[in-house]
């Protein structure tokens, strides 16, 4: 299905005595398809071949992608169950044992059974992540109430997509993260990226987003930096960091004043339009320059192309989302389509560039301190009442709603949280203010980590588990467009490794609560429970049977039954998800981001991605290739502030704010705000920028500020008096 | 049958993916053979791939004095044959653009070979499969023509598309400015 003009048909090569197993990569929520090299006597994965007939991607990775392979018979898997005995060690790599799984489980149900027989059952936590299949996500979530009966579960797409999905349920009553499918993309006439360096982060959208232009379409990126992707552009919008919901709001008063509205799109199938006219006046091109340090005349030019498009396509990723307004840059974007009326067909639509390979699927089915499967809210008595009858549970044995992901690190501060189950994730470079969050999990009186390589995060651990890469399982995703899509295992797991479902299986018999888990005996299974669980939710998985997705290439949700296709493009009918079947246009007041420049702190300093690395950079600086590309952090400088400085290309200095300081390697280029400084976030200890990133978590999403907070540089070997 | 690299070097986003799938064809040896320069690195983030252009008659080849660089009848110029290369790196002192690298240790050059396991059955090659902006493409003569043409300037005398750089190439190159004189949808 959706076989597009680059979709060609070419054979794979097949090396003599190799296998190739079809999957999609680890890493992003691109998904791009792959082919994994398996040795037929080894039974040993080798190497990586392009999966040309995957029509999203059609062969194409990025430099990820590409050595995405060499995870799996890496040199520092973990292969053993880790036992630390000596607590004093925490926070170091030092004095790990080697154990039994069974000695490890019994340490771990013992600690488990005497905190919450001391503290109660929600002195546990259970802290997930989304680079794992809905599988495991649907799983962890019901590992945590009903295995541990702890009403603290959170994850870390709240680091990464929760302002997003937000915006959208505010806006539209429903998240899928992409309103139509990505085959989509090239075919618009203008697209208008903001908050995403699309280039490093999702690259292989790159081919399809260099096509609108290469078809004399436009492209319009908003981004503090001029990014490989704003290199290009025909407008770059390059705003202050922190400031994407003044300029939305002054895009949406230019496109009303100039009459681009559509009236009756308006009035038959939205909310909130006279309201939001009224506040966004205000907005004039002036007043939203001052605001966002952005040329009057590019914002002008910038709202009569999007306006003048036939069809566009608004995309956005974490630079407007990761703010402590993220929600509302977020619906502050969509508010330009829902004016204009550019949804609900082919080419015109709103997107989020997915960070996590499975960011979408992960964040919908139970793992958010909130939510139950298929977008179901634990504050709902009937939402409830119908996941206990997949469970077996009575509602009154369901959890209350938790905290946020930053927020669970504030309740082991204060001793409110004392043991910690973490899996696919690693905090401890990822999550803000880093010295308060590696404190919280140092100050846990047990943790449990699951990783296949020792982690920084697992440095705070007494027991470590070891899981396995994503090649060693099997399962489903659910990538950036809302497809659903199938990972194969492509070999068995090395040494005593176990994927985190066998885990939590076994855990829950040892913990007296077999009954609710013991049926399932392979990631099938869990699937067919979890497709089950999602019927008749927001996000309906149910029809999405694995030969479905395997015969259709993925399956877009919402999909409820055998016959049901599924759904590559949201609201053709224009019918949305709130109860009136309306959209709502929000009037968004602004507000600047929590901590402004000042005398002291004069520069703003903002954070993202490498092509070479992902996320906390746990796999990928493990990487040869990747690591050699891309060794340490450093940071971004205009020259012109660099001379204010006295600084010089790769010098080092210190870069502080007033929750931590690092030492950067400063490199010097134009292509940067004057008043802007930038780090790349996947370095560990020392190196982590995030010791200095600010917890301002955003009222709805509980998102942390990482894109926009004041920060000073100081020369090394230099009196700060002089 | 009968395909051809293209590059269109506007495109190129600096993700260097085209060196790590360099190290995957068969007989590559983990070793990637090209070059990705970061073209003004102070200035902004414009970044181009620098492959072998398989050189219709190849300077590298000509200087060889142990006739250890053989040419495919697909016209890709392979890498040194490890029985006849002696070491002394003509080729890559004579290639215009430097490409021939040496191994020190076994006193051997290696090069692009276009993936000759994969190009002579019209498999694309690794760089051009992988490359997420369609820098690097795998192009039929009529496709190439198209592009080329697509390009020229009215006036004549700014193209992208020139008919060769030093000599005439097997791999075709579209310069940065494709979009120069783009018309616009609206
Ligand atoms: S990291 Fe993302 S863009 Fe790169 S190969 Fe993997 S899925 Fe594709
Ligand atoms: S893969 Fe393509 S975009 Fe990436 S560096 Fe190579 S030529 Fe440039």
């Amino acid at each position: 299905m959706l076989k597009d003009k680059f979709f060609r048909e070419i054979e794979n090569k097949e090396h003599p005595n190799e296998k190739l197993i079809k999957t999609h990569c680890s890493y992003c929520g691109m998904q791009c398809g792959m082919n994994l090299r398996v040795d037929t006597s080894s039974n040993k994965i080798i190497g990586v071949e392009p999966r040309y007939d995957w029509p999203v991607t059609v062969g194409k990775m990025c430099p990820k992608g590409v050595t995405a392979y060499q995870q799996t018979n890496h040199k520092d898997r973990i292969l053993k169950p880790l036992i630390r005995d000596d607590a004093s060690k925490k926070g170091t790599k030092e004095g790990f044992r080697e154990a039994t799984w069974d000695e490890a489980y019994d340490l771990i149900v013992n600690n488990f059974k005497t905190l919450q027989k001391e503290y109660g059952k929600d002195s546990l936590s259970v802290f997930s992540g989304v680079s794992m299949t809905n599988e495991k996500c649907y799983l962890t979530g019901k590992f945590a109430r009903v295995g541990l009966q702890t009403r603290y579960i959170d994850y870390n797409g709240r680091f990464c997509m929760s302002s997003a999905a937000g915006g959208f349920l505010r806006s539209f009553g429903v998240d899928r993260g992409s309103t139509l499918p990505w085959t989509d993309v090239h075919e618009t006439d203008c697209l208008f990226i903001a908050g995403s360096n699309t280039a490093e982060c999702h690259p292989t959208s790159m081919f399809r987003v260099w096509e609108v232009q290469n078809r004399g379409g436009y492209l319009i990126v908003v981004d503090p930096r001029e990014t490989p992707v704003a290199r290009r552009a025909d407008i770059h919008l390059d705003l202050k960091p922190g400031t994407d919901l003044a300029l939305a709001n002054g895009i949406l008063h230019l496109l009303i004043e100039n009459g681009y509205a559509d009236e009756s799109f308006i009035q038959n199938h939205t909310n909130g339009f006279e309201e939001t006219k009224e506040l966004v006046k205000e907005f004039t091109p002036a007043y939203t320059s001052e605001l966002t340090g952005i040329d009057e005349d590019k914002i002008i030019r910038a709202a009569e192309i999007y306006g003048k498009a036939p069809n566009a396509i608004v995309m956005f990723a974490r630079g407007a989302e990761q703010q402590h307004k993220g929600v509302d840059n977020v619906s502050g974007y969509v508010n330009l389509a829902l004016v204009t009326g550019k949804i609900g067909r082919p080419k015109a639509g709103i997107a989020t560039f997915t960070g996590q390979g499975n960011g979408q699927g992960g964040r919908e089915h139970g793992q958010k301190s909130d939510l139950l499967p298929g977008y179901r809210k634990i504050t709902n008595p009937k939402h409830v009442e119908e996941i206990c009858k997949v469970w077996g549970i009575t509602p009154d044995e369901m959890p209350e709603p938790g905290v946020s992901a930053y927020e669970m690190f504030e309740l082991m501060h204060n001793k409110t949280i004392r043991g910690l189950y973490l899996l696919c994730s690693n905090p401890a470079v990822s999550a803000p203010n880093l010295n308060f969050v590696r404190e919280a999990m140092k100050n846990l009186d047990f943790m449990v980590c699951s990783d296949f390589y020792l982690s920084e995060s697992a440095e705070f651990a007494d027991v470590i588990l070891p899981s396995v890469t994503w090649a060693e399982d099997e399962g489903t995703v659910t990538n950036l467009e809302g497809r659903i899509i199938k990972i194969n295992q492509a070999q068995e797991p090395i040494g005593q490794s176990k994927p985190d479902w066998r885990m939590q299986i076994e855990l829950a018999e040892r913990l007296g609560r077999g009954q609710y888990f013991r049926h399932l005996t392979s990631a099938k299974d869990i699937g067919e429970e979890f497709r089950l669980a999602t019927k008749g939710g927001n996000a309906d998985y149910y029809g999405a049977t694995w030969d479905k997705i395997d015969q259709q290439d993925g399956v877009f949700w919402p999909c409820k039954d055998e016959e049901d296709t599924g759904t590559p493009h949201m609201f053709l009918d224009k019918k949305f998800y709130h109860p009136d079947g309306k959209a709502k246009i929000c009037a968004l007041p602004y507000r600047p981001p929590a901590e402004e420049p000042c005398e002291e702190y004069p520069l703003r300093l903002t954070t993202g991605r490498v092509v070479y690395h992902y996320l906390s950079g746990n796999q990928t600086r493990r990487i040869p290739f990747l690591k050699d590309m891309c060794p340490d952090p450093y940071v971004e400088i205009h020259p012109e502030l660099a001379k204010s400085y006295d600084l010089s290309h790769e010098e080092e200095v210190r870069l502080f704010t007033r929750r931590g300081e690092a030492i950067f390697t400063v490199k010097i280029t134009e292509a940067i705000r004057k008043d802007t400084v930038f780090v790349p976030y996947h370095f560990g200890h020392e190196q982590s920028i995030n010791l200095l990133t600010i917890a301002a978590l955003d009222p709805m999403s509980r998102m942390p500020e990482y894109k926009a907070c004041a920060a000073q540089i100081e020369k090394l070997g230099v009196k700060e008096s002089i | 049958m009968g395909r051809k690299l293209f590059l269109e070097l506007e495109n190129c986003i600096g993700c260097r993916s085209c060196l790590a799938a360099c190290t995957q064809c068969g007989g590559h040896d983990q070793r990637n053979r090209n070059y990705v320069l970061d073209v003004n690195p102070f200035v902004n983030r414009q970044t181009m791939p620098l492959m072998c252009l398989h050189c219709v008659n190849p300077a590298c080849a000509r200087s060889c004095p142990a006739q250890a660089i053989q040419i495919h009848e697909t016209g890709a110029v392979l890498s040194a044959l490890v029985e006849k290369c002696i070491g002394c790196q003509n080729c890559t002192i004579s290639c215009p653009y430097g490409i021939p690298k040496f191994d020190v240790e076994q006193n051997l050059m290696y090069k692009c070979d276009l993936c000759i396991d994969r190009t002579k059955d019209d498999i694309p090659p690794m760089c051009a499969s992988v490359c997420p902006s369609n820098t690097l493409q795998w192009l039929t003569e009529e496709e190439i023509a198209e592009k080329q043409q697509q390009h020229e300037m009215e006036n004549g005398k700014w193209v992208t598309s020139m008919p060769y750089l030093e000599s005439e190439t097997n791999v075709k190159i579209n310069l940065p400015g494709i979009l120069q004189g783009k018309e616009k949808l609206f």
